[in-house]
């Protein structure tokens, strides 16, 4: 929203030595966010007022005159010129060097500068209204017509702004925070403001009365219209506004149409409440506000044809709706050349119902955003005294005929009471109790102190425009107060505590833990991906999104689906990185959203989907060694549960995930339930997925049923007494022995010397039989009493190989 | 004969100094004091010599040559001290092999914005909550006195569930809009006072530009306690700021509006790139809006089931992407959900 720093304060007299940014540090700070300002005599700077004392043509152009042209300070420059209205004695407005204007009120701004035209040196330019940015102001419909400032009477040399009595500042205001203050969409409201922020008094606007005939209006819906006035206003003549009223409107971004009309737009930018004129002429028999009938049709003033609902408010006469009450006025009455009586509609209506109608027919109107923040009905009566005396002052010779203020149910002002010590306590200071009833009263609220049990208390009663849901508890007086004594001038208190328990959160902790172990020790990188998935990702991955939660309104048709798994996603991160990378991991820590129950923790009332949080990566590779990558992969799982301090799990194979390899894939078991898995992508899901030329190793794991220990659960046992020896077997097994079997057998009879076994590496290919591999695995032995000699070494290496062999069927490859 | 004894005792020094290893000086050792060495032959003279002179002659070359053998001595340490085995053409200038084989792991920007805070927020006592990412209006809106027709609930501004987008309250399911509705979850389950921070991504129905996005990250901070002045609120504001920022930076609240805080504010920084003079950056005003904040409304704390008569307090609200843009020069807050590593990379 613009405002206009001369309209504020023709309602409020602020020192001239308050500087503007003064101004607008203080509103930002306790009322409204000015988010910046414009000086409008800057952007005139070196654009003056000229007067042509002679005119010559051009010697190279027909077109174009050479202007002798009176700049002021005794200076006569000649300009060259292309205008068809030129004569002498005419003002005009003169860009000099220096000027910024905009070419044929086009494009950027663009600096003046001293040139030759045609051949003829130039002073700058004479310019045409659209090029100073007052096409509004000074509209034209012949091409090259200068604007003509003849009417005013400002010296030569005079900036244009202030010879137009524009010389203005505006102030832009984020509209995001005036939201719950309806009272402040109009000048008269920021003066208010500016009038306790500063202790300056307000300037009242009296109520106006008007005798005249009764008007019939009825209103059939009193609560979606408090209050109506109709005033029949005759004698009327559609003719320009005073220069004063369209420069007013002009300045804070409206354009001037007509003086009726324009008379409606100064009094909503005035005092906040929206007006409206009918042609009273086109009116047939008397007006009723009521709800539209179903699939009623209304011609709206910008030619737009609604089908109405009985959701909506109407504004109707005998014949039918004349307009959409609150948003916008019909085609039918609306203000023409020829109209000479109006009835001006100053209303009040319900603001949910009129956020409803203008959202229903995106009709975002300036009146429609004023009435649905909630305007109170009182308004009304300063809208009309602004609005009358403008037709006094516009057509003195009117006449009002009829009139009828409809107002079946006052709002009442809302009343609060505060105990002082409490709002002490919370302010962090006491203020005065003066200070207190001279800003609130100048806000517009009663004050009366009085002492009871409690202490002494103050009873605050809002102002009405304050009691439409802005201002109702002990809080909202509290926030007057400090926000009107300067929210700078309280002084940071320090946070005070007591101890009584260390913070100890495993879950909390555990998430981390798990991040860090697979950022910093397994040197993973991590992902954030979106909670709704692509179908294309869904079907690949998971084979369909049955039983899946959605979105009513997604961010695209194909990406409805909210995921049940981290998988889908971060395939997806994986394709977009196999452009650029071969090998590479990633991981994620997010919530999923399974099908089940819906319950809640928190509410009976509430009930909610099944989340769980689980922990997701990829494992990217080349094609070529599968085996590494999943060893890769199993490492990282295997060592997770102690490197984060989680009961262990396991390793089974139950049921494959649909994305998975038919052979590379394992579930991860705790508790007797499938917590996870770990599986090599398909690659029949990896080109769905479009990834072409890798292979990825996948995981996923549901944080939350894993079990943090209480605390870290490292067991010493005591250093060897005597040195462990190493001793390295490679035996032929077929090929489809799984290296468990092997690990079981060795294990199976450990004896005294045993102290471990390793898996050191498995090979297939040259040398080896078809059907066969060999395995290479260490031996770790020991004993308590002495060092072992190579003999009993080789005897314990023996009696393995030799119950593999009889187990397993292995063979000692032939030297 | 005096005149040979200083003489070996001045080159013999000599070539012990300019020896260079160990091999060298062992030459130099030979050719002093050596079978066929210099002193070895003068001592040889030594009994041919008068009777008289014999004595004094023979104390005089054992003393040179106790000389002689000291400075070898010590230029056999002092070489093995700088010896090294390695040729001097080592190219120390080699990259250093990183661990894990060069693969550079690590957290999310955001994560590591977020863990910086909760340390932070750790050492003042604060617990770390996190709530489910679908919520309901009950506790996304009708809890944080958000008003029964708050254009935020519309399906224009906050992904409601298929299926479950109409019913009432706690029946119509959404992805959160925003994180304060956790703050009453935490309260309903904990006793007061309170401190606590809940970190989270939130999510929005709106299009998407560099600076807009429909999943972000927010990072609120509550405290409820029986006496809170909403002055003590700027300590954890400037907590979080100096931790992000590694300084302490200028802070400013002024009046700002939210459903669910009364007062409400707007909480500014002064801008770190023209020191509060006014640049592009900050729009010429020297603050950058930076994170609302305030005190519970009084029908927030009734939802949480306190009594707003005897409890108050303070939240702030800051949203992680835009601090760690801010820390960062990150342009496209897209970037964050992009899943791709030539821009993860780039963050330790």
């Amino acid at each position: 929203m613009k405002l206009s720093l001369n309209w504020i304060k023709e309602y409020v007299d602020i020192p001239a030595e308050y500087e503007l940014s003064k101004i607008a540090y203080d509103l930002t700070m306790a009322t409204v966010e000015v988010e910046g300002w414009e000086d409008i005599e800057k952007n005139f700077d070196k654009i003056i007022v000229g007067e042509v004392l002679g005119l010559d043509k051009h010697p190279n152009a027909d077109k174009l005159t050479l202007c002798q042209v009176n700049i002021g300070g005794g200076e006569v420059k000649e300009i060259v010129c292309g205008g068809s209205n030129l004569r002498v004695g005419m003002k005009v407005a003169v860009s000099a060097p220096g000027a910024m204007v905009r070419w044929h009120g086009e494009g950027d701004l663009i600096e003046i500068k001293k040139s030759k035209v045609r051949g003829v040196e130039s002073f700058g330019m004479i310019c045409a209204s659209s090029e100073i940015g007052l096409f509004d102001l000074f509209p034209y419909t012949e091409e090259a017509t200068i604007c003509d400032l003849s009417a005013f009477d400002s010296p030569a040399g005079t900036n244009v702004a202030v010879a137009l009595g524009i010389n203005d500042v505006i102030l832009e205001i984020d509209n995001k925070s005036l939201t719950n203050r309806p009272d402040l969409w109009g000048h008269y409201g920021i003066a208010r403001e500016l009038s306790a922020f500063y202790g300056l008094p307000l300037k009242e606007i009296a109520p106006c009365e008007i005798s005249a005939p009764e008007m019939e209006i009825t209103l059939e819906d009193a609560a979606r219209s408090p209050r109506y006035i109709g005033v029949k206003i005759e004698g009327l003549a559609v003719k320009p506004s005073p220069f004063e009223i369209q420069t007013r409107l002009w300045r804070v971004g409206l354009r001037p149409i007509n003086a009726i009309v324009d008379i409606t737009n100064y009094v909503m930018l005035a005092t906040g409440q929206p007006t409206h004129a009918f042609d009273s002429d086109k009116i047939a028999g008397h007006i009723t506000v009521r709800r539209a009938k179903d699939g009623e049709k209304l011609l709206l003033l910008d030619d737009k044809e609604l089908t109405l609902t009985p959701e909506d408010l109407v504004i109707a006469d005998d014949k039918g709706s004349v307009g959409l009450a609150g948003v916008m006025g019909g085609k039918r009455d609306s203000v023409l050349p020829e109209t000479n009586k109006i009835i001006l509609e100053i209303a009040n209506f319900e603001p949910i119902g009129i956020r409803r109608t203008a959202s229903r027919y995106d009709a975002r109107t300036d009146a429609a955003t004023r009435y649905e923040k909630g305007i109170d009905p009182q308004r009304v009566d300063i809208a009309l005294a602004v609005g009358m005396q403008l037709f006094a002052q516009i057509y003195p010779e009117n006449k009002v005929t009829g009139y009828r203020d409809n107002f079946p149910q006052k709002l009442e002002r809302k009343e609060v009471i505060i105990l002082l010590d409490a709002l002490a306590s919370r302010l962090g200071k006491r203020l005065p109790n003066a200070e207190m009833q001279r800003t609130l009263e100048l806000l517009g609220f009663s004050v009366e102190f009085a002492q009871t049990e409690k202490g002494e208390i103050m009873k605050a009663l809002a102002p009405t425009w304050r009691s439409t849901g802005d201002i109702s508890i002990p809080d909202d007086i509290m926030e007057e107060l400090a926000r009107m004594h300067g929210y700078e001038n309280f002084e940071a208190a320090p946070i005070v505590t007591s101890f009584t328990n260390a913070i100890n959160q495993p879950m909390v902790s555990l998430d981390r833990n798990i991040r860090e172990f697979l950022a910093f020790r397994c040197g993973m990188r991590e992902v954030f991906t979106y909670p709704w998935v692509k179908d294309e990702f869904i079907n690949a991955i998971l084979g369909g999104s049955n039983g899946l939660h959605s979105l009513s309104a997604p961010p695209a048709p194909d990406e409805k689906f909210l995921r049940p798994s981290l998988l889908p996603n971060i395939c997806k991160a994986v394709a977009g990185n196999v452009r650029y990378f071969n090998e590479f991991s990633i991981f994620e820590s997010a919530q999923v959203f399974l099908s089940g129950e819906f319950v809640s923790d928190y509410d009976k009332r509430e009930a909610l989907p099944v989340q769980r949080r689980n922990i997701a990566g990829a494992i990217v590779g080349g094609a070529e060694d599968v085996t590494a990558l999943f060893r890769r992969a199993k490492g990282v799982l295997e060592a997770l549960p102690r490197q984060v301090h989680i009961e262990n799990y396991s390793f089974e194979r139950i049921e494959k995930p649909f994305y998975a390899d038919e052979t590379v894939w394992l579930n991860i078991v705790f508790g007797g339930k499938v917590i996870g898995n770990l599986a090599l992508l398909s690659k029949k899901a990896a080109l769905a997925c479009g990834i072409k030329n890798n292979a990825v190793m996948l995981f996923e794991l549901d944080i939350d049923a894993l079990q943090p220990f209480t605390s870290r659960d490292n067991k010493f046992t005591h250093l060897p007494a005597f040195p462990l020896n190493e001793y390295d077997l490679s035996l032929l097994f077929d090929s489809s022995t799984k290296w468990a079997e092997i690990y079981d057998a060795i294990t199976a009879k450990k004896g005294d010397l045993f102290r471990g076994v390793s898996f050191v590496d498995e090979y297939r290919g040259k040398q080896i039989p078809e059907g066969k591999k060999s395995v290479t695995f260490r031996l770790l032995l020991g004993s308590h009493e002495k060092t072992l000699n190579s003999s009993e070494i080789e005897n314990f290496a023996n009696s393995v190989t030799k119950r593999l062999s009889k187990q397993l069927g292995a063979e000692t490859r032939a030297q | 004969m005096t005149e040979k004894l200083d003489a070996i005792l001045k080159s013999g020094g000599e070539k012990i100094a300019a020896a260079k290893t160990v091999a060298e000086l062992q030459d130099v050792k030979a050719s002093l004091i050596g079978k066929q060495g210099a002193l070895t032959e003068i001592l040889k003279e030594v009994p041919k010599m008068d009777a008289a002179v014999r004595p004094e002659m023979g104390r005089a070359a054992n003393q040179i040559k106790q000389q002689l053998t000291a400075l070898l001595e010590a230029r056999v340490e002092e070489i093995q001290l700088k010896a090294s085995e390695i040729s001097p053409d080592f190219d120390f200038t080699v990259p250093g092999i990183h661990p894990q084989n060069g693969a550079f792991g690590g957290l999310h920007p955001i994560t590591q914005m977020c863990y910086d805070l909760n340390d932070t927020f750790r050492s003042m006592g604060f617990e770390i909550f996190s709530e489910n990412d679908i919520s309901s209006e009950l506790y996304a809106f009708d809890n944080l006195n958000f008003p029964a027709e708050h254009p935020a609930r519309e399906s224009m501004d906050t992904y409601w569930l298929e299926g479950h987008d109409s019913g009432e309250g706690g029946k119509r399911l959404c992805l959160r809009p925003h994180l304060t509705g956790a703050s009453v979850r935490f309260m309903q389950t904990h006793k007061p006072p309170y401190r606590f921070v809940y970190p989270g991504r939130v999510y929005r129905n709106e299009e998407t530009d560099a600076r807009h996005e429909r999943a972000f990250f927010q990072y609120e901070a509550l405290i409820v306690d029986r006496e809170f002045p909403f002055s003590a609120g700027t300590i954890l504001i400037k907590s979080i700021l100096s931790k992000v920022f590694g300084r302490d930076v200028p802070v400013r609240m002024r009046v700002g509006f939210f459903p669910f805080v009364e007062p409400g504010f707007e909480i500014d920084m002064g801008c770190l790139v023209c020191e509060g003079k006014g640049c592009s950056v900050c729009k010429h005003v020297g603050w950058i809006e930076i994170m609302p904040g305030g005190s519970p409304h009084p029908n927030v704390l009734r939802a949480a089931g306190l009594d707003p008569a005897e409890y108050t307090g303070f939240y702030v609200n800051i949203g992680l992407d835009r601090l760690v843009m801010m820390r960062s020069g990150i342009d496209d807050v897209r970037l964050f959900h992009s899943g791709d590593l030539r821009f993860l990379e780039q963050f330790a």
